[in-house]
């Protein structure tokens, strides 16, 4: 027995999150009559207050928030100091592994849990009024919602094969349970079902795939793979043999073409509060699953899975674009648009590897999280619109829906034109750089087809966005119901509309911020 | 062909055969009886493996405890299972010819060329007075502390959603809140009205 | 960032800040509140402007990087500062007559319900242009070109419930994509060619650049480029043939016509070419193109002046003329003397659009001359400093546009540049053109016989072109026998600190901008050319220029000017009228503005109806139709179809789709092992 008690200091962040999801648990149990509110309140502190743990367990991470928090007006400089201060000794690694190393903590670990923490907080406050409109605002969905998150954490610090299926698996449960909350709606309960299915079938042949690997290496931790298939200790067949069904497990969760069914109806059927949640924070879990799976554990494999994700990522990019345009529902649209933008995400991923030359690694793996994060801002934006139009009794989900919305608000019409034009990758906004950055490095790697295929696609992607701004502002409204919502959601809306045009404006930050957590963490 | 060898291949076979019928059976009832014996086959291969505690939870647990709940709903909810066949035999030609490929494909990997005793060493034998179970539980709670509490978690969820989805109040059934039973004070119940004592 | 850097930062972001103070939470902070916090940025700018200039002034000039916005390949796009004397003059320029302009619209915008909303759009332009003039590249410089731009139509089409706005605004729109569409192939072309866009790195390879030819088409690269990018100065700075878009844009509210129209936003392309003179130095064609156009334009928009009606066309087509003048100046590579016309100009410009906004409000939103006459005696201080600023424009000696235009009309004497000769007549005829419009609209509007207060007769007047059915529409006029009255105090004392420099900036400036080391090292002017050497030789202090300038040409053309207006609309107002009978076809010929818009409706409206239809007919329906939108169409109601088929619903098969997808991942990339 040579067991040491494991470093529980780069977890603090996820223990937080499972001792509140606890907490709130049986606080709403005995507070019944407030339960809801509690539920909620605790949930976002909980979350806002796991993103800053987040910041403090991972020096790096730190180190570039505190420069970024110096450079503001006012009180920033000092700010930066008790934030530093916060975090004084506690001199953790750079990258350190914990719990028999099956736990990494790094800075693309640390910046991917703020981001998703921040999202899924974004995403619950939107949602609530929704939620509410509907009565299921239970605080079930709020404990849910935690515990997801909770899910997500793990898999992005996952080092092992286990921890990472146990996190997926904490994720995926929670979000079925949360698209089937509206118990009355007999579209949720079948858009969850069908999630769950094949989910589970997706989670089967991720388990296969990992079990092949595990064969082949004798290994379930991810450095530990690597360095069993870099001594080639491993058998190539069994290798790729078990990579194909890992990448089908990792391009399910993405949601790209043909692992793509359950999107549409999912997007669909799903309450928007949770479409919304679906379609945020889980796409950057999805993609730290795949840098974790691919880049971390089977990085030599690279020439295989580049050549699958180009595949996937060509499919997906034409189906989701062109199926977009013969979408009436506006949350179909968006979920077809969604399987566009993750084959996005994939041109990124896969551009990593070039003849064995490893130098456009770098450049490429943070344009592809430079384009989940944008793709996460505006999905957001976009359901968080879907949900501002809709109230008791009525649900905004087609694109008639948003007739004349100009003559109804003005300015959420142009937040609404913004986020359309950002993801139809129109300049200057973020989703423009983003399909800049993820374009540049498919063409450094010299897939110029891929370059032209995906520019097509886009621009005949653009299309169906534009209808949406075409029916918002040249057409009649219907319905001259006045948007109402409370302050905090107009105001984070907006917040979220204008972060669009900022970091399309300035986006050198958030990029360089997302190479440098890569170039720390590989 | 040592004994054990024939064990393995005779509850190999009862298992594919048990896993067939599961999804060819026309009846639920029988379908889920099939699924009882591979889990049971199952745990016999496990067992022939020397892993004799997960054999018993397999047996235990699934079996005993999933199967018999699944048997339950199967035999009060009356499911068509003609419906959910639609399509099936239009289906199959092209369902089954991946199928088959598919097989092919995996038989090709995991034939004995990559996983026959030269690739897989067989492990040491165990000493005398080792204990599978005490050794699963040592690596629980230590090495595999982590996906453990996880898992715990993870049942929590499964907990939460489960309640949460099916604990409901139904509109027109009579039933009792105990809560509000202990809560009643007097004056909700009793209305002391002062009148004359005798009449007009 | 060293404290300078800090205030440079500080001088464009100070009125964004109000832009969006008053833009986002106008509603909030009430209409007072909008009109401060926007005054207070521009104020903050204006300080800082100072107080750079005083540093440039000490010989402290700043060029480099603020921020680095991306990277793309090895192109930089950069924000980033170039401080030196042409900036930090036009810095000073913009933020002050944008803050005279901010004072007088609380006046003048008074009873609007878009207050907000106007404060926030006329800091937002002042935050566009400092942007422009501050860049140190081409994409800046482009960035606020266009945002300039779009401020611009939005406060042309400010009051967008009137359809003469909104196609004022969409004309402006048009003509201007003309403009940009040259100059970003101007950017583009620079951009491939040195691979740089930053000012200095790319004038550093001005040689490099001339000594080539364009790829293909075997062009001369330098010539291609400046003219490319002097189309865009066309577009914003309005020269002929692009300028049709400016007298329409007096659809705006004043203040916008004065800050935008007039003393800034259209001098932009005067500026650029004045810092690109490095560039346009090396090509003697694209300055001839630069002379002849600038010079069409100085004359032609003068005589349009004379027969408009409304009195802010009349000064809408003396700014057109006077931007002719400044492009005159950029031919002959006298930059300085452009520059410094541009200076001057904006002030009296300015000037003389308030003024005309003043008169319009004392005469209750009615802008036909006809109707005015005699408000000297109403409005003393707007009579006085318009007729300043109506001497400055005519250029009478010691008055400032006399300093700026003089040099000018010199410079192109000097000058030996192909062209120089028809500019030389065009700028002199000038001069008399510009004092008989600009003293013709004095005397209509300030003295002579009062014709207010009748103007329900109003249709009856025969001129029936759209400018008057413009204000016979939607402006209501006085009443009979109500009198004007003098415009508030927030609307006068912009007048009268405009007048100021107005009369006195040429005077004290002349010597250092033009003959001193003021533009040393900014403006460049190749050997080859005379630019403004031969009058350096022959000034001698700006009193002995004025003196001087008593005795030459330009004086007595614009006396003679004077005079003659003097003579047609006091004396003997029957001239004109007999005059117009018997010249009826050129009456009609300028009353239709040389039938450009006509022209251009019919040409290139009518011309691409035509060449639409041609093509809808061979190409559309065969081609387009046929093939590409109902084959695309058919392609994505295939593919639609398709996904639909699998996209069923069923369960099964969309598991069954997954089951394909790894079946096919697994037979390719089984074979590759």
């Amino acid at each position: 027995m040579n067991f040491v008690v494991p470093d529980f200091y780069p977890a603090a962040a996820e223990i937080l999150v499972a001792v509140m999801a606890l907490v709130i648990m049986l606080a709403s149990t005995f507070a019944r009559r407030v339960a809801s509110d509690l539920a909620y309140g605790l949930t976002q502190l909980t979350l806002v207050f796991a993103a800053l743990v987040s910041v403090l367990v991972s020096p790096n991470l730190l180190a570039a928030v505190a420069a970024v928090i110096s450079e503001l007006p006012l009180f920033g400089v000092r700010l930066a100091e008790v934030l530093m201060s916060l975090a004084e000794g506690y001199a953790a690694n750079e990258v350190v592994a914990t719990f028999s190393g099956m736990f990494i903590g790094d800075m693309l670990g640390g910046l991917l849990k703020v981001f998703s923490l921040l999202a899924v907080a974004i995403a619950l406050l939107y949602g609530r009024g929704y939620l509410a409109d509907r009565k299921i605002d239970r605080p079930e969905y709020y404990l849910l919602s935690l515990l997801m998150s909770l899910g997500m954490m793990v898999m992005i610090s996952a080092n092992h094969m286990l921890s990472l299926y146990m996190g997926l698996e904490m994720m995926s449960l929670s979000l079925y349970g949360m698209v089937a909350f509206d118990r009355e709606s007999p579209r949720a309960t079948e858009a969850a079902m069908k999630y769950f299915v094949l989910g589970a079938l997706a989670s089967g042949l991720l388990l296969y795939g990992m079990s092949m690997i595990y064969g082949a290496t004798g290994s379930l931790e991810l450095s530990g793979i690597a360095q069993s298939i870099y001594h080639q200790a491993a058998n190539k067949t069994v290798l790729v043999f078990g990579l194909v069904f890992i990448v089908a497990g990792v391009a399910f969760k993405l949601g790209v073409v043909p692992f793509h069914m359950w999107v549409p109806d999912v997007y669909q059927g799903a309450p928007t509060a949770v479409t919304l949640m679906i379609s945020s924070a889980p796409k950057l879990a999805a993609f730290a699953m795949a840098m974790r799976l691919l880049v971390y554990g089977l990085f030599e494999l690279a020439d295989q899975w580049q050549t699958m994700l180009m595949f996937l990522s060509v499919l997906s990019i034409v189906l989701g674009n062109l199926a977009a345009i013969a979408q009436s529902n506006i949350k179909r649209m968006l979920a077809y648009s969604g399987i566009s933008h993750m084959g996005f995400v994939l041109l990124g991923l896969l551009a990593g590897v070039v003849d064995g030359d490893r130098n456009f690694a770098l450049n490429a793996y943070s344009s592809a999280m430079f384009y989940a994060v944008s793709y996460v801002i505006m999905s957001l934006a976009s359901f968080g619109m879907v949900i501002l139009l809709s109230r008791a009794g009525f649900e905004a989900e087609t694109i008639d829906d948003f007739k004349g919305l100009n003559k109804r608000n003005s300015w959420f019409a142009a937040l609404m034109m913004i986020v359309m034009f950002s993801m139809a990758g129109i300049p200057f906004f973020i989703g423009f750089f983003a399909k800049l950055s993820v374009l540049q490095a498919v063409v450094a790697a010299g897939y110029v087809w891929l370059a032209v295929v995906a520019v097509l696609m886009s621009v005949i992607g653009a299309f169906y966005y534009l209808r949406v701004v075409k029916v918002m502002y040249f057409e009649e409204p219907v319905d001259s119901t006045p948007i109402r919502a409370q302050g905090e959601v107009r105001f984070l809306l907006s917040a979220n509309g204008l972060a669009i045009a900022v970091l399309g404006l300035l986006p050198q930050g958030l990029m360089s911020l997302c190479a440098y957590a890569l170039l720390a963490s590989l | 062909m040592d004994f054990k060898t024939l064990v393995f291949y005779i509850l190999s076979a009862i298992m594919v055969f048990a896993a067939l019928r599961v999804i060819t059976s026309r009846n639920p009832v029988h379908a889920a009886l099939f699924l009882v014996l591979s889990f049971v086959t199952a745990g016999g291969i496990w067992l022939l493996l020397a892993a004799e505690f997960l054999a018993i939870v397999l047996v235990m647990v699934y079996v005993g405890a999933v199967m018999v709940l699944f048997l339950f709903v199967v035999m009060m909810l009356d499911i068509n299972l003609d419906r959910l066949r639609e399509g099936f035999w239009s289906y199959l030609p092209v369902g089954a010819l991946i199928g088959i490929l598919l097989v092919v494909e995996m038989a090709l990997v995991l034939g004995g060329r990559y996983f026959g005793l030269e690739a897989m060493p067989e492990p040491p034998a165990v000493q005398a007075g080792y204990s599978n179970t005490r050794e699963l539980g040592r690596l629980l709670y230590t090495d595999y502390v982590y996906p453990f509490e996880l898992a715990s978690l993870l049942l929590l969820v499964a907990m939460v959603v489960a309640v949460s989805l099916t604990l409901r109040k139904r509109k027109g059934l009579r039933q009792v809140n105990p809560s509000d039973q202990v809560a009643v004070k007097r004056g909700d119940r009793v209305e002391l009205v002062s009148m004359p004592a005798e009449k007009e | 960032m060293t404290d300078m850097q800090k205030l440079y930062l500080l001088v464009p972001l100070a009125p964004l800040a109000g832009a969006l103070l008053a833009g986002l939470f106008g509603k909030a902070i009430g209409r007072a509140g909008s009109h401060i916090v926007t005054i207070l940025g521009v104020a903050v700018a204006l300080a800082a402007s100072v107080v750079i200039f005083q540093d440039v002034q000490a010989g402290n000039t700043f060029n480099g990087t603020v921020y680095t916005w991306m990277k793309s390949g090895n192109l930089t796009f950069e924000v980033g500062f170039l401080i030196d004397p042409l900036t930090v003059m036009m810095m000073l320029v913009v933020t002050f007559v944008s803050l005279m302009v901010h004072i007088y619209t609380i006046g003048y915008m008074h009873d609007d319900p878009g207050y907000q909303r106007f404060f926030s759009y006329i800091s937002l332009f002042t935050f566009s242009m400092l942007m422009l003039v501050m860049s140190n590249n081409f994409l800046q410089l482009f960035f606020g070109w266009e945002a300039v731009g779009l401020v611009s139509y939005l406060l042309i089409g400010f009051w967008y419930e009137r359809p003469t706005a909104i196609y004022a605004n969409l004309k402006a729109f048009l003509v201007n994509r003309v403009g940009d569409f040259g100059f970003l192939l101007g950017i583009g072309l620079i951009a491939a060619y040195t691979g740089s866009l930053n000012y200095a790195e790319v004038f550093a390879k001005g040689s490099e650049l001339a000594a080539q030819d364009m790829a293909v088409t075997g062009w001369p690269l330098i010539t291609a480029i400046c003219i490319c990018l002097f189309i865009g100065a066309m577009g914003k700075s309005a020269q002929v043939p692009l300028h049709v878009w400016l007298p329409d844009s007096m659809e705006g509210p004043t203040p916008i016509s004065a800050l935008i129209h007039a003393a800034t936003m259209v001098t932009a392309g005067i500026f650029m070419v004045a810092r690109m003179s490095p560039l346009f130095e090396l090509s003697d064609v694209a300055l001839s193109f630069v002379l002849v156009i600038g010079a069409t334009t100085a004359l032609f928009m003068g005589f349009l002046g004379i027969v408009q009606n409304d009195i802010k066309r009349v000064v809408a087509y003396s700014t057109l003329s006077q931007l002719g003048y400044m492009t005159v100046a950029l031919g002959v590579s006298a930059y300085s003397a452009a520059v410094f016309h541009l200076m001057t100009h904006a002030f009296f410009k300015a000037l003389l659009f308030l003024g005309a906004g003043s008169v319009i409000i004392g005469m209750h939103h009615d802008q036909d001359m006809r109707n005015m006459g005699g408000l000297w005696k109403y409005m003393p201080i707007t009579w006085i400093t318009s007729l300043l600023g109506s001497l400055a424009l005519i250029g009478f000696p010691f008055f400032a546009g006399f300093y700026s235009k003089d040099s000018i009309i010199e410079a192109v004497h000097a000058s030996h540049i192909p062209g120089a000769g028809y500019a030389l007549f065009c700028v002199l005829a000038g001069v008399f053109v510009t004092a008989f419009y600009s003293f013709r609209m004095y005397f209509l509007v300030f003295h002579g016989k009062e014709r207010f207060g009748n103007n329900h007769g109003h249709h009856d007047h025969e001129g029936d072109h759209d400018d008057e059915e413009v204000s016979a529409d939607h402006h209501h006029g006085l009443a009979p026998g109500q009198k004007p009255h003098e415009s508030p105090w927030v609307v006068t004392l912009p007048l009268v600190l405009l007048a100021v420099p107005s009369v006195v900036i040429g005077f004290f400036t002349i010597e250092p901008m033009l003959f001193g080391n003021w533009f040393k090292g900014v403006i460049h002017v190749g050997s080859n050319h005379v630019g403004l050497s031969e009058l350096a030789a022959q000034f001698h202090g700006p009193v002995a220029m004025a003196l001087h300038g008593l005795q030459t040409a330009p004086f007595w053309l614009a006396m003679g000017g004077v005079v003659l207006a003097w003579f047609f609309y006091m004396v003997r107002p029957d001239i004109p009228a007999a005059i117009q009978r018997t010249f009826r076809p050129v009456h009609a010929l300028l009353e239709n503005k040389y039938f450009f818009d006509r022209f251009n409706e019919i040409v290139f409206a009518g011309g691409s109806r035509l060449i639409g239809k041609g093509l809808w007919k061979a190409g559309d329906q065969g081609i387009i139709d046929g093939v590409a939108v109902n084959g695309t169409a058919r392609l994505v109601g295939w593919v639609a179809q398709i996904s639909r088929l699998f996209q069923t619903g069923h369960l099964y098969q969309y598991a069954f789709a997954m089951i394909i997808g790894v079946f096919i991942l697994l037979t390719f990339w089984f074979n590759l092992v």
